[in-house]
């Protein structure tokens, strides 16, 4: 049979950003996928080296703009680790609250999108995008921004948590605890949903490990790897942080993790909220003129929302030397050509969906 | 941190991948004038441990073999890598760019390679 190739984007609704998938079909039978990357590179790791260390975070905060906290976190947290900071337990608590709803904020626009790539299933993005709100009024509270909150400073935070945020915080948990069985039910009793999920795009867990694959993806394919359990960090041993992980490997899996995920971060920050000790959480503020790095190399580790995320810092005085980022979404990507060889065409984006990239993070 | 040499890298994380190091978690490159360290970052999933693997080049003779037999993953790594340190990777047909085409001599992440105004603090060198 012929093989027919398609060019899917730059500019495509389905694409997450702008990437473009040069598809070879065989009828209607994906042979290859072939990404096309790069064009939102800005050179984050090149600007970096340009950089004194705490001017930097703005830039590794627009990597990921679906989760730029997370990214913030991961960056500060390795200026902390060549510094030798220590972080105080108030702030601690502060950061793994703030990022547990980054990461419920995430998910949410992550499972909406999922809905809106599987055929203007739109009553499902409407619903998880009002709720996504609700949650960055919450970081909006916190941190004085929507979106990029710049909020992390060396040993602790910008700010204290606000007066009422502890009230205001419980109660949208217990909005989003009885919203989350409405999407449930809402997308599982559906026949469409349930037909373009299960049984698609499946990965075992010996191509999972072999693909370099990360996050959600590989704890839908059943391999139980949590940075924050594996690797912890934080207090997230003492809130018995119990990851989440799946068999199936398939698009259905990948949906399914990120529910069980949200349902555990709410948990979590439940019980962050009630441990939450008192006392100073402010970090040292924002001077040009930093202490001087004690550590030459230090590489840190972090469980973004779409998966871990690795920074490898070489440290100068006053500038990193080199700042090398391991992107999540660039590895879950460059999985596609494996994940979607023998999908349909219109699985392509179901795919896609699930895997849930983000194009500033993969170009960076 | 663990030292490699270039000529043992394949047998060495094929080892190691027998010994559990089955993850594949970084490819990347320092460029520290002098030479440049190729690094690899490899993950034993079971016992929870990282392993890095520092291979030293010199700028004259920058290449290193390719562990894509070993692990699929390193595919974009390894193509991030030669695009952005101008390291050839040995052992596999020559890829297309991942990123973009770069108008300069230097590839964009040596030291070499600077187009924009550097920060300068009172320390830096005239």
């Amino acid at each position: 049979m012929t093989i027919t190739r398609i060019n899917v984007g730059p500019v495509h609704p389905s694409t997450h950003g702008v990437i473009r998938l040069v598809v070879d079909l065989e009828g209607d039978t994906i042979v290859h996928v072939e990404p096309r990357i790069g064009f939102l590179h800005r050179g984050v790791e090149k600007l970096a080296e340009t950089r004194m260390y705490m001017q930097i975070p703005p830039y590794t905060e627009k990597l990921d703009y679906i989760a730029p906290m997370s990214y913030d976190e991961a960056y500060v947290a390795t200026v902390e680790a060549a510094m030798n900071v220590q972080v105080s337990e108030r702030a601690q608590y502060i950061r793994v609250i703030l990022l547990e709803l980054q990461r419920l904020a995430s998910h949410l626009l992550s499972i909406g999108l999922l809905c809106n790539d599987l055929g203007q299933m739109f009553t499902g993005f409407m619903w998880t995008f009002k709720d996504r709100d609700i949650v960055l009024d919450l970081l909006q509270e916190a941190a004085g921004s929507r979106m990029f909150y710049v909020n992390m400073r060396l040993g602790g935070m910008r700010e204290d948590l606000p007066a009422d945020f502890i009230e205001h915080t419980l109660s949208t948990l217990k909005y989003l605890e009885h919203r989350i069985p409405m999407y449930v039910s809402y997308l599982e009793k559906n026949p469409i949903f349930i037909e373009r999920m299960k049984g698609v795009g499946v990965v075992t867990k010996e191509e999972a490990l072999d693909l370099g694959v990360t996050g959600p993806v590989l704890r839908a394919s059943g391999v139980d790897y949590d940075v924050r359990r594996n690797n912890p960090y934080y207090v997230y041993p003492k809130l018995h942080f119990n990851p989440k992980y799946l068999q199936s490997g398939d698009n259905f899996a990948r949906y399914k993790v990120r529910i069980l995920e949200m349902q555990e971060s709410i948990r979590i920050i439940r019980l962050a909220l009630k441990d939450i000790p008192e006392g100073n959480a402010l970090g040292a503020p924002i001077k040009l003129r930093s202490p001087n790095p004690v550590n030459r190399i230090s590489v840190v580790s972090r469980e973004l929302p779409r998966g871990e995320c690795l920074m490898y810092m070489v440290a100068d005085p006053q500038k990193p030397y080199r700042l090398s980022i391991r992107s999540p979404n660039m590895i879950n990507l460059a999985a596609i050509d494996h994940i979607s060889r023998g999908a349909r065409y219109a699985d392509l984006f179901s795919i896609l969906g699930t895997l849930d990239i983000v194009m500033g993070c993969v170009d960076r | 941190m663990l030292k490699a040499e270039r000529d043992s890298l394949v047998e060495t994380v094929s080892k190691m991948k027998s010994e559990g190091f089955s993850y594949l978690v970084k490819i990347t490159a320092v460029d520290y004038v002098d030479h440049i360290d190729s690094i690899y970052i490899l993950r034993n999933i079971d016992s929870r441990k990282d392993e890095i693997l520092e291979v030293t080049l010199l700028p004259s003779d920058l290449w290193v073999p390719t562990i894509m037999g070993i692990h699929e993953s390193a595919d974009w790594y390894e193509r991030e890598m030669s695009e952005m340190f101008g390291i050839e990777i040995r052992g596999r047909k020559a890829p297309r760019l991942l990123l973009e085409k770069w108008d300069g001599v230097d590839p964009p992440l040596r030291k070499s390679f600077t187009w924009y105004a550097p920060y300068k603090t009172k320390d830096d060198p005239k």
